[in-house]
């Protein structure tokens, strides 16, 4: 198994997962399980707080668009946050920044909900 | 210092000029951002010539039109307002214009013709027009006022062209890397994908990768795999398409942009904006359909051959599973064949039982992994002996398991005191009523006496065992029973026959996989009248060597090629 691990916090009614190491097409299925987690106990207030994530792939932002489309018509939303900068590359090459939230800090993305 | 003479005020504003204007190239040329610059150009000569109004226009290029990029005071065009305009090209090489001479231009542009206009122009494009309205003074523009205004918009025409291409670059730049970026994709799934077997997750890592790749959220993965056409991963799609849809799915041309016109309600109802057929050998095996991207940009080539791409990558490793799969199952057959190989292999007597007073051997050579045919020798509870040949018809699997069901029987009439001729209707009436119309079994069926002097025997449409009497050419053909085993019930009883055993006779149980068996060029049959020249010629041999001869005589006469299996027992009386 790759280094991919999800560690999940609560500040109030939000869910914070913290993300680190590859999200890649190996380890997508986690982070799927964690975020269907989340809906299916009905916690649709999300941050990623993306501070330790080292590499995404396409595949690991396939994720978040299966779901977010989801969360959001759930009255809630996914919001990422903390990204370094070679991740965000990512996510700024094929558009993804333009329609949903990525944030500089997580308190950013608190104080939004 | 004292002693610097004053500046006659002509000098002042002349170093004032300079000063502005070197500071303001200084800004526009460093700056990146064409609005900062146009802004900036216009607020300047604003200030500088104190106009009450000013508006840059902005060519289009390849459209003859403008449109207005900045407006200042009131009455003229509103910013991005656009007009249709195309002049000709002695206007646009002229840098300053004035009312009194390009009266046509004001009114095209819908100014003053006390105003000013000028041209913003590089060595060799046309960018636009800088239009100063008249001073608030109503003077005109001294000349000196005029060559300012001229050196700024030639030092912002340089600027914005500058910024123009260094946008341009960023934007080759961007697609550069956004190309980069798609084959890594690729190059990274085809090293991902090789290590999975498992078809769920392939097909889950490709749909995760086409909606992050493409930005989507609407996806379906279908395969058909011989024939069977199934949905393998799905997205945000509101109902998973019938069989129906399915089908017309995979009926769709290879590249289809959704129109509404391919009468497939699943993809409107689900907003399905582009399907693609996969193929592999030329036959379309998959469909994959995409519903709109988050950006709105639509499907272009580059984006069709990127989906073809991956989703050939995806089937292709998917086919290997399948065909790996297909290659696991292929190993298990073969190893449950040879298992049952085994098991039938116990089925026959093994070691060859002797038989006091008699020179007994037998053979059993299968063509195929399992084989139909079947031969036996028992010992009665009355001393005797029972001796047993037969044949299913066909072959492989099936008449392997006819003939294990024939060897339980038999062994479990043969301690019950019941005739040969009950016994084979018996025999027949199980078969007829168990198996299929097609299957037969022939069989023949003797019992030796306990004395080893009478063989009495059942034939039941089996080749006739061949009894070479001692000192006779010709053998007598053991011919008396009845039908074929299986073909109906027996409505008539079966026959038996008693005949005398005297020492040197010679008995010989075959099945037809010997007098049937091929030359090379499958013209001829072995036939009868080859195996009894064969018997007579080694008939003072023992029963082995005999069975030896004709084995090594078949193998000749067919060039070692084997259709069918083939059984044998060779009896003599000492």
């Amino acid at each position: 198994m790759k280094n991919f691990s999800i560690a999940k916090r609560q500040i109030e009614d939000i869910s914070v997962l913290d993300i680190s190491g590859e999200l890649d097409a190996h380890t997508a299925s986690q982070l799927e399980n964690s975020l269907k987690n989340l809906i299916d106990e009905q916690s649709y207030r999300i941050i990623v707080n993306c501070s330790r994530l080292e590499y995404i792939a396409s595949a690991g932002l396939g994720v978040f668009m299966a779901y977010i489309e989801d969360v959001r018509s759930l009255g809630g939303d996914i919001k990422l946050t903390n990204m370094t900068d070679r991740v965000y590359n990512v996510f700024d090459l094929l558009g993804f920044p333009t329609l949903y939230d990525i944030l500089d800090d997580e308190k950013e993305a608190v104080n939004g909900f | 210092m004292s002693s610097t003479s004053p500046l006659s005020t002509e000098e002042r504003q002349s170093r004032f000029e300079l000063r502005t204007l070197l500071e303001t190239s200084r800004l526009l040329i460093e700056s990146q951002d064409p609005d900062f610059v146009l802004n900036n150009l216009l607020l300047i000569t604003m200030g500088k010539l104190l106009v009450p109004k000013g508006m840059i226009m902005i060519h289009k290029p390849g459209d003859e039109a403008y449109f207005v990029s900045k407006s200042k005071g009131r009455g003229w065009l509103a910013e991005d307002d656009e007009i249709i305009a195309d002049f000709d090209q002695d206007i646009l090489d002229t840098s300053v214009l004035t009312g009194e001479k390009y009266a046509s231009v004001f009114e095209t542009l819908g100014i003053e013709k006390e105003s000013t206009i000028f041209n913003l122009k590089t060595s060799n494009h046309h960018l636009g027009f800088l239009c100063l309205g008249p001073k608030g003074t109503k003077q005109p523009l001294t000349n000196h006022e005029t060559e300012f205004i001229e050196s700024l918009a030639i030092i912002s025409s340089v600027a914005i062209a500058n910024s123009r291409m260094f946008q341009e670059l960023r934007y080759i730049n961007r697609r550069l890397d956004r190309k980069v970026h798609d084959l890594n994709t690729l190059l990274e799934l085809s090293k991902d994908f090789n290590m999975m077997v498992d078809r769920d997750e392939i097909a889950r890592v490709f749909k995760f990768a086409m909606l992050g790749q493409m930005l989507i959220r609407t996806f379906f993965f279908a395969l058909d795999v011989d024939g069977e056409k199934t949905i393998v991963s799905i997205s945000g799609v509101t109902e998973e398409p019938d069989d129906i849809q399915l089908e017309k799915l995979f009926e769709l041309e290879d590249v289809t942009h959704v129109d509404g016109s391919e009468e497939c309600h699943f993809l409107t109802d689900n907003n399905i904006e582009l399907v693609i057929g996969l193929r592999f050998q030329n036959e379309k095996i998959a469909v994959v359909g995409v519903g709109p991207r988050a950006t709105k940009e639509g499907y272009g080539k580059e984006e069709v051959n990127f989906l073809q791409s991956l989703g050939n990558l995806a089937l292709l490793t998917i086919q290997k599973t399948l065909l790996l799969e297909e290659r696991i199952e292929k190993h298990r057959m073969e190893e449950e064949l040879s298992l049952a190989k085994t098991i039938q292999e116990g089925l026959l007597p093994n070691p060859i039982p002797t038989i006091k007073g008699f020179d007994i051997a037998a053979i059993n050579v299968s063509s195929r992994q399992v084989g139909g045919d079947y031969f036996d020798i028992l010992k009665l509870p009355d001393n005797g002996n029972l001796i047993a040949i037969a044949d299913v018809t066909g072959k492989g699997v099936p008449a392997s398991l006819l003939m294990a069901n024939l060897q339980s029987m038999l062994h479990a009439l043969a301690p019950i005191d019941v005739t040969l001729e009950d016994a084979s209707s018996r025999i027949n009436d199980i078969i007829h009523e168990n198996t299929p119309a097609d299957k037969f079994i022939t069989f023949f069926w003797g019992k030796l006496s306990t004395d080893g002097n009478l063989f009495k025997y059942v034939n039941a449409g089996h080749n006739p065992p061949m009894l070479f009497r001692k000192g006779t050419t010709e053998p007598e053909l053991l011919e008396k029973g009845g039908v074929i085993l299986g073909a109906m019930p027996s409505l008539m009883p079966y026959e038996s026959d008693e005949v005398e055993l005297k020492s040197g006779d010679l008995l010989v149980c075959f099945t037809d996989g010997v007098t049937e068996a091929m030359n090379p060029d499958q013209t001829e049959e072995y036939e009868e009248h080859r195996l009894i020249e064969c018997i007579k010629k080694h008939i003072d041999k023992s029963s082995e060597e005999i069975i030896d001869e004709i084995i090594r005589d078949i193998n000749r006469f067919s060039d070692n090629i084997q259709y069918d299996d083939i059984t044998m027992i060779v009896l003599r009386k000492d």
